[in-house]
C-alpha cells in the first residue's frame, strides 16, 4: 500500500488530519518551552493532567469536552501547585516539578483502575499514556482543530511578550509585561496541547513532540521566527511519517511519530551546516592543519634569516611527527611557498611567513600597551591568536598602536605586505616629512613623478579625507588619492 | 530645575536584611549620573526600585511627578551583560527592535519608522555593520553597545546603567561615553552604576556615593572627594589604598 492509498481510507484519514495538527501545534510551541528551559514542566504538565481526564470521566462520560476542561483544570492546578512550592518552601525547582507531577500521575493511574474495576467500562490507560490516534471521532478532530487555532494564534498575537519575557524577563517587567502572567498563560497554553494531543501521542510522548523538534529548529537557524516556523514544519512531517510508519509496520503511532523527531533531530545534529557535530569536526581539523602548516613557514622563515634552516632544526622548532612535517612540506611546496625539491622558502612562501610574523608582534603589542598584561604573559596567547587575526583586524589593531615599528620584546614589526615601511598616509595633519629615496616599486615611483612629488624632498600634510590627501611641498599643494598616499615611503626629517 | 527623579525617603530589604535605609535624592535632567559605591552598597537595588520592580519597605519614588507605573515608557533599564542566554535565536536588530515595543498597541505591527529609529541607534553606537548577527556572535563590547542602541530606540527620558563598562573593550567604552554624553545633551537623565574610580570625574557631571545608606551626592568636582570615598567605601579602604586610588 502506498501513502495515498492509505490515507484515503477515513479512520486512517482521521488520524493523521489529527496528528498533523498536534504535530504543527507542538513544534510551534515547544520552541518557548525549550528556550525558557522548562522541558521538565512539559513533562510534568502533561502526566499531571490524567487525574483531571479520569475524573472528567466518572462525572460526564466519554467526552472529548469534558476531557479538555478536566485536563485544562488539572493542568493548571500543577501550574500554580508547582510555581506555590518553588516560591513558598526550601525545595529546589525540579525537585518540587517531579513531587507534583508524580502525584498528580498517581491519582490519576488509580482512578482508571478504580473505574475499569468497578464499572467494567472501557478505558485503556495505554490509550492514555501512548495515545490511539486510530480511533479519533468527529468530536475530537473539532477540539483538536479548535484549539490548534488558537494556540497558534495566541502565538502570533504575543509574539513580542513571548519573545520579550522568554529572551530577558527583566526588560520585560521594565515595560510593563507582567512576566508572570505570561509564564501562567503559557503554561494554559501547554495543557491545552497536552489535552489535544492525548488521543494522537499519549501524555508520555507529548514532551517529545514539544521539545525535540524544537531543539532540531534551534540547531539549524538563529531567528525566532524562522525557528518557530522550521518547527512546526518539522513537527508535522514527524507526526505524518510517523503515523505512516506505524500504519505500515502495524505499531502504535505515537511512539513511531516520537521516533521519527528524533531521526530528524539526530541527523541536524550531524549534519548541520554551522552547529552540525561534523561541520564543527572538519572546522577543527582544518584549523589545525592551517596553524600546522604557518607555524611551519614561520620557523622556517626565522631559521633562514638566521642561515639556520636545515630539515633537523625545522624539526625541533616545529614540535611535530617528521611524517607530519613531510607531508606539509610537499603540499606546501605544491603551493609555490617552498622551492621544488629544496627546504627553500620562494618569495611567496617569505610574504607569508612575514604576514604571520606581523601578526604574532602586533598582537604581542597590543596585549602589553591595550591590555596591560606583561612580556612573560603574551607569547602564548599571541602564538595562538596569529593564526586567528585577520588582515582587516589586523590592521585596525595597527592603527590602534599608532604603527609601532617594534613588539615589546624588541624585534621588529614587518610591514603589511605591498606596503612600504613608512607610509605617508600614516603621518597625522600638520605634520611634515621628507619621501623615502627608495620607494616600493617602479609603479609607484612613477605615479609621483606624474603629480610632481619628488624624492629627498620635505613636504607637510594639510589635511585627509576618506578619499584624497592634500599635501604641501614647498610653496605648491598636491592633492593625491588615498591608496597611493598608503603606498608612499616616508623619512622623518632630521630636527 | 525640577527634578525628572526624585527618591523621598526609601527603605529596601530582603529577607529582613536592610539593604537601603531612608535615601532621599533629587535627580536632574540633562546630567550624566556615576551610582558609586562597594558591592553590596544597594546600587541596584535602588535600580529596581525606581524600576518598580520590588517592594519597597517605605518612601517614595516619583517620576515626574508621577508612579513610576504611569511613566513606564519614560524609563529604560540597560541591565549587566551576564543574566542573558547568548544562544537565543535572535539578531542584533530583532534585540535593538524590542526598544520600539513599548510604543507599540497590542495588534500593531513594526513601522518604516520604528525600523529606522532602531537603525538610526545601531548606526550611533557603530554597530549597523553587525545588524543581522546572532547576537552570541558578538564580542562581549558589542553584546554591551546592542543593549544601549535598545535603550536609545526606546527614546526614554530617563536611562539606568547598570555597569555598562565592565568587560568592554576600549572602543566600545568611547562608543558608549559618546552617545550617554549625546543624550544628556539632549536633556535626558542618566544614572549609571560605575565601578572604575580612576574615571568618574571624566565621565560624570554629578556622583551618588552610596554604602546602604546616601553618604554624599552633589557635583563631581566637590562631591568625588578622598574623605567621601573613604566613608562610602570604609571596609576596603585598604585594598583601594594598595591600589593607589586613593
Amino acid at each position: 500500500m502506498d501513502f495515498f492509498e492509505i490515507f484515503q481510507q477515513e479512520w486512517a484519514f482521521r488520524a493523521l488530519l489529527a496528528s498533523s495538527m498536534v504535530g504543527l501545534m507542538c513544534g510551534v510551541l515547544g520552541c518557548f518551552i525549550v528556550l525558557r528551559n522548562m522541558s521538565m514542566i512539559g513533562d510534568a504538565l502533561s502526566h499531571a493532567i490524567l487525574p483531571g481526564v479520569v475524573f472528567a470521566f466518572m462525572i460526564v462520560g466519554y467526552s472529548a469536552l469534558g476531557f479538555f476542561v478536566g485536563a485544562v483544570l488539572a493542568g493548571l492546578f500543577a501550574a500554580v501547585a508547582i510555581t506555590w512550592i518553588q516560591r513558598n518552601v526550601k525545595t529546589k525547582n525540579d525537585a518540587a516539578i517531579g513531587i507534583i507531577f508524580t502525584a498528580m500521575f498517581s491519582i490519576g493511574v488509580m482512578g482508571i483502575s478504580k473505574i475499569s474495576k468497578n464499572d467494567g467500562v472501557h478505558l485503556d490507560l495505554k490509550d492514555f499514556l501512548f495515545g490511539n490516534s486510530l480511533g479519533v471521532s468527529d468530536q475530537d478532530l473539532i477540539l483538536t482543530g479548535v484549539i490548534t487555532v488558537y494556540v497558534l494564534l495566541s502565538i502570533v498575537i504575543f509574539y513580542r511578550y513571548l519573545f520579550v519575557t522568554t529572551f530577558q524577563p527583566v526588560i520585560a517587567e521594565t515595560m510593563g509585561i507582567s512576566v508572570r502572567v505570561i509564564h501562567y498563560f503559557l503554561m494554559l497554553l501547554l495543557s491545552f496541547a497536552v489535552v489535544a494531543s492525548l488521543q494522537t501521542v499519549g501524555v508520555i510522548l507529548v514532551v517529545a513532540m514539544l521539545i525535540t523538534p524544537a531543539s532540531t529548529a534551534l540547531l539549524l537557524t538563529a531567528r525566532l521566527p524562522y525557528v518557530l516556523t522550521l518547527s512546526g514544519l518539522i513537527g508535522l512531517f514527524s507526526a505524518i511519517l510517523g503515523l505512516f510508519f506505524s500504519i505500515i509496520y502495524d505499531t502504535t503511532p505515537g511512539p513511531a511519530m516520537a521516533i521519527t523527531a528524533t531521526a530528524f533531530y539526530f541527523l541536524a545534529a550531524l549534519f548541520s551546516p554551522s552547529k552540525g557535530l561534523i561541520f564543527r569536526w572538519l572546522q577543527k581539523r582544518k584549523l589545525r592543519l592551517r596553524i600546522q602548516t604557518e607555524d611551519i613557514l614561520k620557523e622556517a622563515y626565522r631559521l633562514q634569516q638566521r642561515g639556520k634552516l636545515t630539515k633537523e632544526n625545522l624539526d625541533k622548532r616545529v614540535g611535530f611527527s617528521t611524517r607530519i612535517l613531510q607531508s606539509h612540506l610537499q603540499q606546501l611546496r605544491k603551493r609555490g611557498f617552498f622551492a621544488k625539491g629544496t627546504l627553500e622558502l620562494t618569495e611567496k612562501g617569505k610574504e607569508e611567513a612575514k604576514r604571520m610574523v606581523r601578526a604574532h608582534r602586533l598582537w604581542e603589542s597590543y596585549l602589553v600597551t591595550q591590555m596591560g598584561l606583561t612580556e612573560e604573559q603574551i607569547h602564548e596567547d599571541a602564538e595562538k591568536y596569529e593564526h586567528l587575526l585577520t588582515e582587516e583586524i589586523l590592521d585596525e589593531v595597527d592603527a590602534e598602536l599608532g604603527f609601532p615599528k617594534t613588539d615589546p620584546h624588541g624585534s621588529p614589526i614587518p610591514t603589511k605586505r605591498g606596503y612600504p615601511a613608512n607610509p605617508l598616509l600614516n603621518l597625522e595633519v600638520m605634520h611634515s616629512a621628507k619621501i623615502a629615496s627608495d620607494q616600493l616599486n617602479e609603479h609607484i615611483t612613477a605615479q609621483m613623478w606624474q603629480l610632481g612629488i619628488l624624492p629627498d624632498t620635505t613636504f607637510e600634510i594639510k589635511e585627509k579625507s576618506s578619499r584624497e590627501v592634500k599635501i604641501l611641498q614647498g610653496e605648491k599643494s598636491i592633492r593625491l588619492p588615498r591608496d597611493l598616499a598608503g603606498k608612499i615611503n616616508i623619512e622623518a626629517t632630521e630636527n | 530645575m525640577e527634578s525628572t527623579i526624585s527618591v523621598k525617603g526609601l527603605s529596601v530589604s530582603y529577607d529582613r536584611k536592610r539593604v537601603l535605609t531612608n535615601i532621599y535624592l533629587d535627580i536632574e535632567p540633562g546630567l550624566i549620573y556615576g551610582l558609586i559605591g562597594p558591592n553590596g552598597a544597594g546600587k541596584s537595588t535602588l535600580f529596581k526600585a525606581i524600576l518598580g520592580l520590588i517592594d519597597t519597605n517605605s518612601g517614595k519614588i516619583f517620576i515626574e511627578g508621577k508612579s513610576i507605573e504611569a511613566e513606564r515608557k519614560r524609563v529604560v533599564y540597560v541591565p549587566q551583560r551576564d543574566d542573558v542566554d547568548w544562544t537565543f535565536p535572535a539578531t542584533v536588530y530583532d534585540i535593538v527592535l524590542m526598544g520600539r515595543y513599548p510604543h507599540k498597541k497590542m495588534f500593531q505591527r513594526m513601522d518604516d519608522s520604528d525600523r529606522e529609529i532602531a537603525l538610526q541607534a545601531m548606526r550611533d553606537l557603530g554597530i549597523e555593520k553587525l545588524k543581522d548577527r546572532q547576537i552570541g556572535e558578538l564580542s562581549g563590547g558589542q553584546q554591551q553597545r546592542v543593549f544601549i542602541a535598545r535603550a536609545m530606540a526606546q527614546e526614554a527620558e530617563i536611562f539606568l546603567l547598570d555597569e555598562p563598562f565592565v568587560g568592554v573593550d576600549v572602543t566600545t567604552e568611547e562608543k558608549i561615553i559618546e552617545s550617554l554624553k549625546r543624550l544628556a545633551a539632549e536633556g535626558k537623565t542618566l544614572l549609571v552604576v560605575h565601578h572604575d574610580l580612576a574615571t568618574v570625574n571624566e565621565y560624570f557631571d554629578k556622583v551618588i556615593l552610596l554604602n546602604q545608606r546616601l553618604i554624599a551626592y552633589g557635583d563631581t568636582e566637590e562631591t568625588f572627594s578622598e574623605e567621601n570615598i573613604a566613608k562610602a567605601y570604609r571596609s576596603q579602604l585598604p585594598i583601594l589604598h594598595k591600589t593607589g586610588l586613593i
